[in-house]
């Protein structure tokens, strides 16, 4: 019985999740895990973990080429069954090392936005851009979906 | 995430190369792929085949890398191949219309590189 109910609550409750990512392409699999596991809290199926994972790895590629000025940070939010993250670039509090941003030259920024926009209408609900104080910020919003794909 | 690269030329026929790519194919990765294309294409590669039956994942910008081969195999008369079997991977494709753009293929054995391509 506590089981039952220590489940329903768990479901129900609000959770937030911040995490902040070096300049470091390696690391936005940090964030990948992240959605993954908060998909699975807010009871995706695998798929649809697969697709929130997917879609928060396209929210970075929206600000373009990292340096070692700034950091990407996420926030989870889990309310019931839908899950809303929001990426913002922000300069780092102390400076990174920094790299040599080989992506910055080899991949066509321009081209790379026009299919994360194609796949992220296509994988979550809903997504877009703001800039709040000054910080551009990108935003997705998934809930879980009862019926099949 | 790990990833490893392999490539190779058709005996039979050097214009044709194979590419195996395994892992996550994200924006850390990109450039790798990027950097293996170009070296196939130095050799005189005009068709591609690239091998991501153990590849997991695949972004929008190894995607873009992908679809600058592609134009790049056809302007040369050759064509890029996609041997793919992950859903993932597939639904990514599908999303951007681009599964019938390239000549996606579930296994190796669905083609002859050497006989296709000569």
């Amino acid at each position: 019985m506590n089981a039952i109910v220590d489940s329903k609550r768990r479901t129900t409750e609000r959770e937030v999740i911040e995490i902040s990512i070096p300049s470091s392409v390696d690391l936005v699999v940090l964030a990948r895990f992240t959605a993954a596991t908060v998909g699975a809290r807010a009871g995706f199926d695998l798929d649809e973990m697969d697709d929130l994972r997917l879609a928060v790895d396209e929210l970075s590629i929206s600000f373009g080429p990292l340096d070692g000025e700034t950091c990407l940070r996420f926030e989870f939010l889990r309310e019931d069954d839908t899950v809303t993250v929001r990426c913002t670039r922000e300069p780092m509090a102390r400076l990174s090392e920094v790299h040599e941003s080989v992506e910055r030259d080899v991949i066509n920024w321009e081209q790379a936005r026009e299919l994360s926009e194609q796949l992220l209408n296509e994988l979550v609900d809903a997504h877009g851009q703001e800039v709040t104080n000054g910080r551009s910020a990108s935003w997705l919003r998934k809930r879980h979906c009862t019926s099949p794909r | 995430m790990d990833q490893t690269i392999a490539s190779g030329q058709q005996r039979r026929n050097p214009a044709s190369s194979t590419l195996k790519m395994s892992g996550e194919l994200d924006l850390a990765a990109a450039p790798m792929l990027q950097e293996e294309l170009e070296a196939l294409f130095t050799t005189g590669a005009i068709s591609i085949f690239v091998d991501l039956l153990d590849a997991t994942f695949l972004d929008s910008t190894a995607l873009g890398v992908l679809v600058n081969a592609l134009n790049r195999c056809q302007e040369l008369g050759g064509q890029l191949h996609l041997i793919v079997t992950d859903p993932q991977i597939l639904r990514v494709l599908d999303i951007t219309g681009l599964t019938d753009v390239f000549s996606v293929h579930s296994s190796s054995d669905e083609l002859n590189p050497g006989k296709e391509d000569a």
